[in-house]
Formats: C-alpha cells, structure tokens, sequence
C-alpha cells in the first residue's frame, strides 16, 4: 500500500546511473532526472521486475495488514474468554473481534467528527514523516523530529503573540500571519535540526545521538521558557497566552464544523508531499540527496559537497518538522502547551510505512489517523481496553512495516519467481 | 443517521461468521432510559488514587444510588482534553445529558466546547468556566487547610513520637512551636492554602509559621531543600500544596524524624512509602463535586453557569487523617479539631484567603 511503481523504478533507476559513476552523476548535477519515468530500458527484462514487484508490493502490504487483522483477532477473542464480563457475547468471548475492527477502521470514517479526528492526526503526521523521510532519503536518521516540531511551534506561538498587537483582524490578518507563522516554524524547526546537521558534517557525531539528546533539550528548553518567561498568568497548566484568533486554522467546511481540523492545513500539507517529491525526483539537490543516501561515496566521487549536503538535507527535514509544530499550534491547540503528543517519533514510523517516499507519507499517516480515531471510538464504545487496542494498532504496524520478511515469504509464491531476486536482495529502497 | 449506523454495523458484523445476537447489545449505552454520564478524566488516569479516582468514586455512588449510564474517558495528553470533551458531546448514541470535566488543565478546552456545544451541559470540577451551561466545582480550600493548620499548631506545642514496627521514628520538637508551609508557585490559589494553614496554626495558640514558595510543581529536589531548612530551623510539622514538589517535603520529613501534611487526596495512600510521617491530608472531594453534578441533572437542576464553592459541611473539603498515624494522634487533638470545623461551619471563626490577613 505505501509504495508504488513510480518510487520502485525511481530507486532503481538511481542505482543504476550511481552505478554508472561520475558520468551520469555530473550529468545529473546540470540536467534534470526524471526518476518517475523509467528509460529506453523500460521493454527490457527490467521492467517485468518492475512491475512484478509493484504488484507484489501491494499484495505483500495487503496481505501483512490482512495477516494483522487475523492474528490480532485470535488475540482479542482469546482475551475476551479469560476477563470477566455480564455477556460473553461472542462464541463465550466478551470481545467480538468482528466489532473491534469495524470500529478501528470502519467507524472513523462515518460523521464529520469521526472524519475530522482521522485528518487531524493524518495532516500532523504528513509533516513529520515527510520530514524523516526526506532526511532517510539522503541517508541520514533524524530522530530529532520531535524536538524540531516542538522548538518550532514554540517559536509559532511566541512570534504570534508578540505580532499580534500589530496584526490586522479578521481574513487579512489571517492573509499575513499563517504564511508567518509558518515561515517561523520553518525557520527555527530548520535551524534547530541544522546543529545536528554540523556536527554530523564538521564533527562526526552520529546524529542519532545527536538528534535524540536535542529532543530532550527542546521540551525541557520551551518549558523552562514558559514557567519562567511566558507562562500564562491566568492557567495552572504549563502554557503561553492563546494566539490571535486571526491565525487560528479552523475547518472551513461545515461539514467539520466545530473540529480541531483544518482544510487548508490538510492542502498545505499535501502540497509539500509533491513538492517533496518534486524536489527528489527532479531537482539537482533532490538527486544529490538520495544518491547520498545510496552510496555516500559515490555521491561525493560525482561531485557532491557531503558536509553541506548533510546539513542542508537536515535543514530541510527540520524546517518540516517545524512548520508541522507550526500548524500544531495554529490548528490543534491555538497556544503552546508543554505536553505535545509525540508526532516526531511517530513520524518514523510513518515514513518507514511509507519506504521513505514522500508519496508514501500519505496513506501511511493516513492508517495512523484512522487508528487514532478508530481506538478512541473503541474506547467509547466497545469495552475493550485501551491496552488491547493499542496491541492491536502495534500489530498492524509492525506486520506492515516487515515487508522484507514477506517478501522472503512471497518467493515462494506465484507472486516470487526467482527473477525477482535481484530486487528482493537489494533491500527496496527502505534505504535507510 | 444513528439507525443506519446501526444497521451498517449489524450487515458488518455479521460478514464472514453468524455473529450471535450478543453482537449489539455489547454496544454502548444499552439505553436511553437513564442518565448518561460521560467522564474526562485529569492526566494520570483512573488508578491515580487522587481526582481521577475520587471521581470514579463519586460516580460509583451515583450509580448506586440512581439510574446512570457511565463511560469514562481517560486522556494520554494535554492535546486530548479538546478532543474527549468534543466527542463526548457529539455523541448522540447515547446522548450523554452530562459531562464532567475534572481538573483545571481542561478549563481552555472547556471554554471553547461550552460555546461550541451550547445544548450540552457540562461541569467541571478544581476550575470556574463562566458559560451557562458549565456548573463548575470548586473548594474552599481555606478551610481545609486551617484544619490541618489547627492540627499541626496544636501537635508543635505537644510531645508527640510515633515510630516502631519498621516505621521512620519521627516526634516533634518541643522548643520551639513552630510549623512551615511550602507552596508550589506563588498564584491566588496556592495562597488560600496557605493564609488558611497559618490561621489554623495561630488559632492553637502561639505558633511560628514559615513559609516558603518553591516555584515549581514538579521539582521534589527543591522541596526537599526547603522543608530541611524548615524541620532544622525548629519547624515539627510542614504542610505543602505544591503537587509533585511535596514529594520531597515528605522525603525531608522522614530523613529528619518530624511529620508533613498531604494535599488535594489523602497522600498517606497515594504517597504510600511516606505513611510514616504524613499526618494527615487536606482532602478536595472530587467525588462529592462529581456526585453532587449528577444528582443536579438526574433532578432536571443542572447548575449551568453556576460556580459551587464546597466547604467544609457537606464534605467538600477535609482534613482526612493520615492511614497509619490517624489512629497516633490524641483524641483531644482529634476534639479539638471538631470543634474548630463546626466553628467554622456555623460562622463563628472567619478563615481569611490572603495570607496578609492571617
């Protein structure tokens, strides 16, 4: 589900002009690479590869999520035969694993509200996993996405209150403060993921540690910030002032009248989806970017700067991180609260889900999403614990995200002839 | 809309194996007859053995003593008190007649949702939310801390031990009559605690109260610091309203052998390794707020718009003595401390809310 042809013949297509050497590499320094188009070879033998591993790329993700469902079932009708409940409905079980899953998937999806709190999380997730994946993508680890979106929703809110006795009301103050307050969380979401970045380059500190240690420094930084500089006088809880009505994201649509959701965040950030991809499949930089991540040496033996690839491309994946704390701000909580859930590290997830293609960060964040929502309508409505349901979520991700394992399966299927190999082996392009 | 629903889930459920007729019924909200009760929780969850189970305790009564449907809600962050409350509110199967929101960290949240959903009535409980369809709960936590106050005042000035079977020995120190207060941060709220604390601790007589404000909820190392300084400057027993930073007033407490007191629940089971040397706790009855709110819409009287400030008669606040030293403590101390609450009670002992008038 996460990856498609485009991506599978992209990666492929790389390897081959890296492959090729310094030619190729400098030619694609001045000409652009259209890697979403497979060239003259696409007649070849290659292209049945291709093609076959774009199919068994969905039926793999189709059946890991079916498999998921299958054993996420036995558990919760297993679970069900040992608590105690008034009505063991189901077989002598008290849980129907029938109803659990209609209401994890199929639920979030009926009413405005229900369809509001699945775009919520998807439109935050898009942010984060977009910004992991672009920085996998030039072979780097940004674990730092967190604190990245934290530092850059703080900045947010910060920039906001303190413009707001200047701003205009109404739609012009919306005009000029969102744009705004998004160049602000891009600007420190991007400067803050950049000293990983340099001490990476200048100093070869491995920057999951470094990104890692920089998320813990962030949270208790926009803390200390808050208690003590710019806490809101009237609230007990850790928190800024609220942000001008102006910049506040709100629905639009009457449909999801009254929700923590926005359309214009959802375009937003569905816009930097292509532009992402755009980016890395057609650009110079772009093309920089993922033969670093390929084969670093063979990027820097073409001519590309690897000190300043590195922290431009973790400059890039920050300022993602920040303008998706930006929006955090602007459309989920019209202040900065200490607390922030952790959208950065499940942006890892979403851009593993997605094989680090931006493309992929769609409907990756999108199964989170619906998750999200589909577990609190669990909550609401099924007596099932939150545990079970949270085993439940972890199961559907750790089976989707194994697609290696299945396609070691899948060799022995119709679907896995040996001239597959050749693909299988090379790892995809999950290059992390 | 909610019949279909119900159909589609019917035709959805039973894909695939005969589901049993079992299948609907363990839907929510088996009825409509009833009361439906919806519960936010504060962060930390049920099992917190402070508001979030006080608050279950409270509708446990409820629903022994009238028809409740319940369901509880319980947030894993700050960013999902909007969230909890919204959906609580659009539900319309069933259709919850009340929501309670307990804590103060969901008064913004609340603000908006009380606008957003104007049919909807909700309550909240440790905050004021001025909408007419909000009822909020708060305590008059003057008066619960002039009780603890009275008894600290009145066990400084006594030979009071307690220890033995593996407890921390702790006594007072009988030369100087001296108590200590340390506060969280320094807002209107934390101060009636402490202009109750010290009234209490002047009216057993002549008492010396230190105060001290540590400015962090959640720092125990420096309200740790603070209580040493009090308990070797004299002090025997030191009250906190500081949250997370009493952790450490109780940890000063036992390595210096004097006593502490518990705030918001009765920290002598929520804080259970300090047992020893926690006197007593000023209790804030979460669960008679909750009861109180439900017993309200059950009667068709739903305080919209409404600010209760419960006291000390109806249970609202307490000093609950602490598990293991409640029964240590001597009953003419324990007389003493009745008298003053009915003094309060009935007006005769007026207990100031700043601190410059204590």
């Amino acid at each position: 589900m996460t990856d498609d042809q485009s991506d599978a013949g992209g990666k492929d297509g790389a390897d081959d002009q890296s492959a090729a050497g310094s030619e190729a590499a400098a030619d694609a320094a001045t000409t652009e690479v259209d890697d979403g188009d497979i060239p003259s070879w696409s007649e070849s033998a290659a292209s049945k590869i291709v093609t076959a591993s774009a199919k068994e790329r969905v039926f793999i993700s189709v059946a890991a999520f079916l498999a998921s469902v299958l054993v996420g079932s036995v558990l919760v009708y297993l679970s069900g035969l040992v608590v105690d409940c008034t009505s063991a409905g189901f077989l002598g079980s008290c849980y129907n694993p029938f109803l659990v899953y209609y209401f994890l998937f199929v639920d979030p999806f009926i009413g405005g509200f229900n369809v509001a709190l699945v775009m919520k999380e998807t439109v935050l997730l898009l942010f984060t996993g977009l910004s992991v994946a672009v920085a996998f993508r030039a072979g780097l680890f940004n674990i730092g996405s967190q604190g990245q979106l934290v530092l850059g929703g703080l900045a947010t809110a910060l920039a906001l209150i303190f413009v707001a006795p200047l701003a205009p009301g109404g739609v012009l103050g919306t005009l000029v403060l969102v744009p705004f307050a998004l160049l602000v969380g891009a600007v420190f979401g991007g400067l803050y993921a950049a000293i990983p970045g340099a001490l990476k380059a200048y100093a070869e500190a491995n920057e999951v540690i470094t990104t890692i240690m920089l998320n813990f420094v962030a949270t208790n930084l926009a803390f200390f910030l808050i208690s003590t500089y710019y806490q809101d006088p009237e609230s007990g809880s850790v928190q800024t002032v609220a942000i001008p009505e102006a910049a506040r994201l709100k629905p639009i649509v009457p449909f999801f009248e009254g929700a923590q959701f926005s359309v214009l965040a959802l375009l937003l950030g569905v816009g930097l989806v292509a532009g992402t991809f755009y980016v890395l499949a057609n650009t110079a930089f772009g093309y920089d970017v993922r033969t670093s991540g390929l084969q670093a040496a063979a990027a820097d033996y073409a001519g590309v700067d690897p000190k300043r690839l590195v922290v431009s491309s973790m400059t890039l994946s920050g300022a993602l991180a920040g303008v998706g704390g930006a929006v955090y701000v602007m459309m989920v909580m019209a202040r900065y609260r200490t607390g922030v859930p952790a959208l950065g590290f499940d942006g890892i997830t979403v851009s593993i889900l997605a094989g680090n293609n931006p493309l992929g960060v769609i409907p990756a964040a999108l199964l989170f999403g619906v998750m999200k929502a589909g577990s609190l309508s669990i909550d609401f409505s099924l007596g099932v614990p939150k545990q079970l349901v949270g085993v439940l979520r972890g199961l559907v991700i750790l089976f989707v995200a194994m697609p290696e394992f299945f396609r070691l399966l899948a060799r022995y299927t119709p679907y896995g002839p040996d001239a597959d190999r050749a693909v299988a082996t090379d790892g995809g392009d999950d290059d992390a | 809309m909610p019949s279909n629903r119900r159909k589609f889930l019917a035709s959805a459920a039973g894909i695939g194996v005969a589901t049993t007729a079992g299948c609907l019924s363990s839907l929510g909200g088996s009825g409509s007859d009833g009361t439906n009760v919806g519960v936010v929780y504060a962060l930390g969850g049920l099992g917190d053995k402070a508001f979030n189970d006080m608050a279950k305790q409270g509708i446990d009564q409820a629903i022994d003593e009238y028809d409740i449907n319940y369901q509880g809600a319980e947030p894993s962050g700050n960013s999902e008190f909007p969230t909890l409350q919204k959906k609580f509110a659009n539900s319309n199967n069933p259709d919850y007649d009340l929501i309670c929101t307990i804590g103060f960290a969901q008064a913004e949240a609340l603000t908006e949702n009380a606008d957003q959903y104007s049919d909807q009535q909700f309550m909240i409980v440790d905050s004021v939310v001025e909408k007419d369809n909000v009822a909020s709960y708060v305590f008059k936590e003057q008066l619960g801390s002039f009780q603890v106050g009275h008894l600290a005042g009145l066990l400084t000035q006594r030979d009071f031990s307690t220890g033995g079977d593996g407890m921390t020995d702790a006594s007072t120190n009988t030369d100087a009559a001296t108590v200590g207060f340390v506060g969280g941060k320094e807002n209107s709220l934390i101060k009636k605690f402490e202009a109750g604390f010290i009234a209490g601790a002047k009216h057993a007589g002549d008492v010396e109260v230190r105060s001290a404000y540590a400015g962090s909820w959640s720092d125990p190392a420096k309200g740790k610091e603070i209580a040493l300084s009090m308990y070797d400057n004299g002090a025997d027993v030191v009250y906190h309203a500081a949250g997370g930073t009493g952790t450490g007033v109780f940890g000063a407490a036992q390595e210096r052998g004097r006593y502490a007191i518990g705030v918001d629940s009765d920290q002598s089971k929520s804080a259970k390794e300090y047992k020893d040397v926690i006197l007593a706790s000023m209790v804030k009855h979460v669960d008679t707020a909750v009861l109180t709110s439900v017993e309200n819409v059950v009667n068709d009287e739903h305080a919209g718009g409404e600010v209760s400030a419960l006291g000390l008669e109806k249970g609202g606040v307490e000093a609950v003595l602490g598990q293991e030293l409640g029964s240590e403590i001597p009953s003419e101390v324990k007389s003493a401390l009745e008298e003053s609450k009915s003094g309060i009670v009935n007006g005769d002992i007026s207990v100031p809310t700043d601190p410059e008038n204590a």
